[in-house]
C-alpha cells in the first residue's frame, strides 16, 4: 500500500488509573528471574512449558485486578473456537453471522469498557441540546489494563479466519498463549498469528545470544522509560498542561518538546522491554518503533511509530475500506476516517480525535504533494521506487529511497516534521480543548506576558534531551540498535550499559505506571 | 537510613487503620505530627501502636473525610492542628493527601508485593534516599539559579528529616547542633510567610468549613470511635505569626467547641509550653520522647485509655 501509515499511537490525558505488574517494578524483577530460571534452565517438556508460560501471563495480568482474567480467558476461548468455526463453515451465511457475532462480542466489549462513559455523555450532551432533560448517574467503569490491545490481537485472528488467510490454530493452549503471552499482553506489540503461533508450536530454546540482546534490550528500555520519560521528562510536561494560565513562550515549548520525549521514551521503551523479554525467553516479537522522529513526512512517520497498530489500522480498516483502490477522493476519504477512528482508539475523548483529524489531514496534504509531483516530473519521482522486507512473514513497505539519503535537506524536512508533529502532541497531552488552545496560544506568541513555570535546570534538562532524541533518531534511521551493538567495540558496549544500569538504579524511585496501558 | 515517605509507605499504614481500638491510635496532621510523636516512647508507654498517617506540609481534613467515611474505622483518633494547614483552603495542600487516599484504594497486588521489596532494600542501601540521592535529587543539588519569578520550591538540608519506617520523622544529630543548617530552615519559613497566600477563613467560610470537620468526627464517634485534637509545639517567630493569624479563641478553641471533641494545646501545660524547636517549627528527637511522654499523661488524664495505664510521668 501507499501513504499509508505504518502506524498509530498512543498517549493519554490522564495518569492511568491502575498499574500492571510493571517491567519497572521489583515485582517484575522477581517474576522475570523465576521465568527465566523455569523456562530456559529447568528439564520440563515444551507442553510443560507453555503452560507454565500461560500461567505466568495470567498472574502476570491478575497482578492488576485478578477478576478481568474471566474477561480475558472468555475473550480468548469464544475466538478460539469461533475462528476454528469460521474457517472449516462452508455455509457463506453461517460464516458472515459468525463473523459479525465474533466482532459484535469482541468489539462490544471494547465499546463497553472504554467508551461507555464516553457514549453516554455525548448523548446527554445531544438529547439536552434539544430540551430533553435527561441527567443519569455517572457509570463507574475500570477500564480492564490492555482491552485495546488484546482485542486488537483476537480480531485480526478472527478476520483472518473468515478470510481463510491462515490455517486456524490447532490447540487451545497455544491460542491462549498467542493472546495473553505476558510480554505483549497489556501495551504491545500488537502481533499477528503467523508472527508467534509457530514459535510455540516448535520447541525451541534461547540461545545466548538471544539472551544477552534481550537483557540489553530490557536495560535500554527500562533506561528510556525510567531515567529519561519519568525522572528527566515528566514532571516539566505535567507542570505545562496543568497550568491554568497562559504560559511563557519558551515554557510553553520546553512543556511541548518534554511530552514528546516522554511520549516516546515511555511508549518505545516499554516495547523495547517487551522485546527484550521475549527474546530472552526464546521468542521473536515485532519491532514498533523505528527512531520516529527522523521520519521524513507524515508517511514515513507512521511507518516508524507504533508500526503494529498502524499495520494492522492498514490491513483491517484502511484497505477494507477500499484503501486507494477507489479513486482519489475516496483514498482521501478512506484516510481520514483511518486516522480518525485510530484517534479515538487512543482514548475516549474529542481531543484524540482531534489528533487523529491533524494527522490525516497531514497525510493527505503530503500524498496531494506527491501527486503533484508524479504530474510534474512523472520519471524522476522516486516515490514509486519502494523496497519491500519481509519482517517475520509479512510485507512491508519501507520508505522510498530518496529518504534514505542523509542530506541536510531531508534533515530540513526531518525537522519540521519533527515540529508538526509536536503540534499535533498538543490535543493528545489536553485533557479538554481549552488547555489545548489555550497552550497553542501560548506557543505561538498570541499572549501577553504568561507566565514563567519551568525551572532553568528543567529546561537544561529538556533541551539537552530533545537534541540528543532527534541526532539520535537521526543518525539510527536506516539502521537497528542490535546492529549497532554488535559492532561496538565490547569495552565501550560495556560502559554504556553499566551507565544505563547506574542511572536506572539513582532514578529507581519515580516508577510510573506506562502511559499507555489505558489505551 | 531515610525511607521513601510516598504513597506506598503511607499505603501500608493506613491498611493499619483497622486496628482495634485497645490495640493503635491513629494519627493524622501535618509534618509537626511526624516529628513530635516519638512512636517507640509511645508503643513504650501506652503498650499500643502509633499509625502514623499526618503527611508533611498538608491538610489532615481529606484524610480525616477517609476515615469518617470508612465504615470498618473505630478506632481512636488524634487530630494534629497546624492552624495555617489545617484551615486551608488551598487545593494544593488537599492534593496530596487526596492522591494517597487514591493510591490505597487502587492499591494492585503488583504495587503490594513491590512496596515489599523495596522496603528490603531500602532498609540496606543509602542511595536509594530518592529526596537526596536519587538523579534529580543530585542534579537538584546545583543549585543552577532560576528566572525570576520561578520558584523551584524549598530546599531542605538532608539532615533536616531522616524517616523511619513507621513514618515518623527525625532531624539528624548534625541539624540539632548546627545552627547554620536551622538557620537555613528558618529562611525556608520566613520565605513561605512572605508569599502572597489565601488568608484565613473567617465567618461563613470557617463556618462552614467546621461544619464539614464535625460532620466526620460526629461519623466516627457514631461507630464508637475517639477524635481528639493536639496543638503539637511551634515557637519563636513562627509562634508569633501563627498567634496573630489564628488568634487561638477565633480557631483553635472554635474547634473544639464545634466538634464536642477534648483537645491538648502545648500552651496548656508546663511541662511543654517552654519548648524551643530547632527550626521554630518542629521538635528535636530528644524532645519529641518529652513530648510524647506528656501527650500520653494528658491524654489520659482526658479519660482516653490505653492497653498499658501510665500512672505519673
Amino acid at each position: 500500500m501507499e501513504i499509508f501509515p505504518s502506524n498509530i499511537i498512543t498517549l493519554n490525558n490522564h495518569q492511568p488509573k491502575s498499574s500492571n505488574m510493571l517491567f519497572n517494578s521489583y515485582t517484575f524483577l522477581v517474576f522475570f528471574l523465576i521465568m527465566l530460571v523455569l523456562h530456559n534452565l529447568m528439564p520440563f517438556s515444551w507442553k510443560t512449558k507453555k503452560v507454565i508460560l500461560l500461567i505466568a501471563s495470567y498472574t502476570f495480568y491478575a497482578a492488576w485486578n485478578p477478576p478481568f482474567i474471566l474477561l480475558l480467558w472468555l475473550s480468548t476461548v469464544i475466538d478460539f473456537f469461533v475462528g476454528r468455526a469460521l474457517y472449516t463453515q462452508p455455509n457463506r451465511h453461517k460464516r458472515n453471522f459468525l463473523l459479525v457475532i465474533s466482532l459484535i462480542g469482541n468489539l462490544g466489549m471494547l465499546c463497553f469498557f472504554k467508551y461507555g462513559g464516553f457514549l453516554l455523555e455525548n448523548f446527554v450532551t445531544v438529547v439536552n441540546a434539544i430540551g430533553i432533560n435527561f441527567h443519569p448517574a455517572k457509570p463507574n467503569i475500570i477500564l480492564p489494563a490492555g482491552i485495546s490491545f488484546y482485542t486488537f490481537t483476537t480480531l485480526c485472528y478472527t478476520v483472518d479466519m473468515y478470510k481463510r488467510k491462515s490455517e486456524p490454530v490447532k490447540h487451545l493452549l497455544d491460542f491462549s498463549l498467542f493472546v495473553t503471552f505476558f510480554p505483549h499482553l497489556v501495551a504491545g506489540p500488537i502481533v499477528r498469528p503467523p508472527q508467534l503461533v509457530p514459535q510455540f508450536e516448535t520447541p525451541h530454546k534461547a540461545t545466548q545470544k538471544q539472551v544477552m540482546q534481550g537483557l540489553l534490550l530490557l536495560s535500554l528500555g527500562l533506561f528510556m522509560k525510567v531515567v529519561l520519560a519519568d525522572s528527566m521528562l515528566s514532571s516539566s510536561a505535567d507542570a505545562v498542561f496543568s497550568a491554568k494560565n497562559a504560559l511563557d513562550p519558551l515554557d510553553a515549548w520546553m512543556g511541548v518538546l518534554a511530552f514528546s520525549g516522554q511520549i516516546f521514551f515511555d511508549f518505545a521503551g516499554y516495547s523495547t522491554c517487551a522485546i527484550g523479554v521475549a527474546s530472552c525467553l526464546g521468542f521473536v516479537l515485532p519491532e514498533n518503533f523505528l527512531y520516529p522522529y527522523a521520519a521524513i513526512g507524515f508517511s514515513d512517520f507512521w511507518r516508524r511509530w507504533h508500526i503494529t497498530l498502524s499495520a494492522w489500522l492498514r490491513d483491517y480498516l484502511y484497505i477494507p475500506l477500499g484503501g486507494n483502490r477507489k479513486g482519489k477522493t475516496r483514498t482521501y476519504v478512506n484516510l481520514m476516517i483511518t486516522m480518525l477512528l485510530g484517534g479515538l482508539w487512543h482514548g475516549a475523548n474529542w481531543t484524540f480525535v482531534v489528533w487523529g483529524a491533524l494527522h490525516g489531514t497531514y497525510l493527505c496534504i503530503e500524498k496531494l504533494i506527491q501527486d503533484l509531483r508524479k504530474k510534474l516530473a512523472p520519471i524522476a519521482v522516486e516515490i514509486q521506487n519502494k523496497e519491500a522486507v519481509v519482517v517475520q512473514g509479512y510485507k512491508v513497505n519501507m520508505a522510498p529511497r530518496f529518504l534514505k539519503k542523509v542530506s541536510s535537506s531531508n534533515f530540513t524536512l526531518a525537522l519540521i516534521t519533527f515540529f508538526l508533529v509536536n503540534v499535533t502532541w498538543v490535543f493528545f497531552r489536553s485533557p479538554d480543548f481549552s488547555t489545548a488552545w489555550r497552550l497553542l496560544s501560548s506557543m505561538f506568541g498570541h499572549v501577553k506576558s504568561g507566565a514563567a513555570i519551568l525551572s532553568t535546570l528543567n529546561i537544561i534538562k529538556i533541551t539537552i534531551i530533545t537534541i540528543a532524541l532527534v541526532a539520535c533518531h537521526w543518525m539510527m534511521r536506516n539502521t537497528r540498535v542490535l546492529n549497532v551493538a554488535s559492532k561496538t567495540p565490547w569495552w565501550l558496549l560495556g560502559i554504556i550499559w553499566a551507565a544505563m544500569l547506574v542511572l536506572l538504579v539513582l532514578s529507581q524511585d519515580t516508577s510510573n505506571s506506562f502511559i499507555y496501558f489505558q489505551f | 537510613m531515610s525511607y521513601d515517605d510516598g504513597d506506598a509507605l503511607w499505603a501500608d499504614k493506613r491498611s493499619r487503620a483497622y486496628e482495634p481500638s485497645d490495640k493503635a491510635t491513629v494519627f493524622i496532621g501535618s509534618s509537626r505530627n511526624k516529628f513530635d510523636l516519638d512512636i517507640p516512647t509511645w508503643e513504650k508507654l501506652t503498650g499500643e501502636d502509633a499509625v502514623q498517617l499526618a503527611i508533611e506540609g498538608e491538610s489532615p481534613t481529606p484524610i480525616l473525610n477517609d476515615l469518617a467515611n470508612d465504615k470498618n474505622f473505630k478506632g481512636k483518633l488524634v487530630v494534629d492542628v497546624t492552624e495555617g494547614l489545617f484551615f486551608t483552603r488551598d487545593p494544593g495542600n488537599l492534593a496530596t493527601p487526596k492522591k494517597y487516599i487514591k493510591f490505597y484504594k487502587d492499591e494492585t497486588p503488583s504495587q503490594k508485593a513491590s512496596f515489599q521489596v523495596n522496603h528490603a532494600l531500602e532498609s540496606k542501601f543509602v542511595f536509594l534516599d530518592k529526596n537526596y540521592f536519587s538523579l534529580n535529587g543530585l542534579l537538584h543539588g546545583l543549585h543552577i539559579p532560576d528566572r525570576p519569578g520561578i520558584y523551584g520550591g524549598p530546599d531542605f538540608p538532608w539532615e533536616f528529616s531522616k524517616k523511619t519506617f513507621d513514618r515518623q520523622s527525625m532531624m539528624d544529630p548534625r541539624f540539632v547542633k548546627e545552627p547554620a543548617l536551622q538557620k537555613k530552615v528558618q529562611g525556608i519559613w520566613t520565605a513561605f510567610a512572605k508569599m502572597d497566600r489565601e488568608k484565613p477563613p473567617v465567618g461563613k467560610q470557617l463556618d462552614s468549613l467546621l461544619f464539614v470537620v464535625k460532620t466526620d468526627v460526629d461519623k466516627i464517634k457514631a461507630r464508637g470511635g475517639q477524635v481528639l485534637f493536639v496543638r503539637t509545639p511551634s515557637s519563636g517567630p513562627y509562634l508569633a505569626a501563627e498567634k496573630k493569624a489564628f488568634p487561638r479563641n477565633q480557631y483553635w478553641e472554635k474547634i473544639l467547641e464545634v466538634t464536642n471533641c477534648p483537645g491538648i494545646h502545648f500552651e496548656d501545660y508546663d511541662a511543654t509550653s517552654h519548648f524551643v524547636c530547632p527550626e521554630w517549627s518542629h521538635l528535636s528527637p530528644e524532645e519529641a520522647k518529652v513530648w510524647t511522654k506528656n501527650l500520653v499523661q494528658a491524654m489520659q488524664e482526658k479519660g482516653w485509655k490505653f492497653s498499658r495505664q501510665t500512672s505519673s510521668l
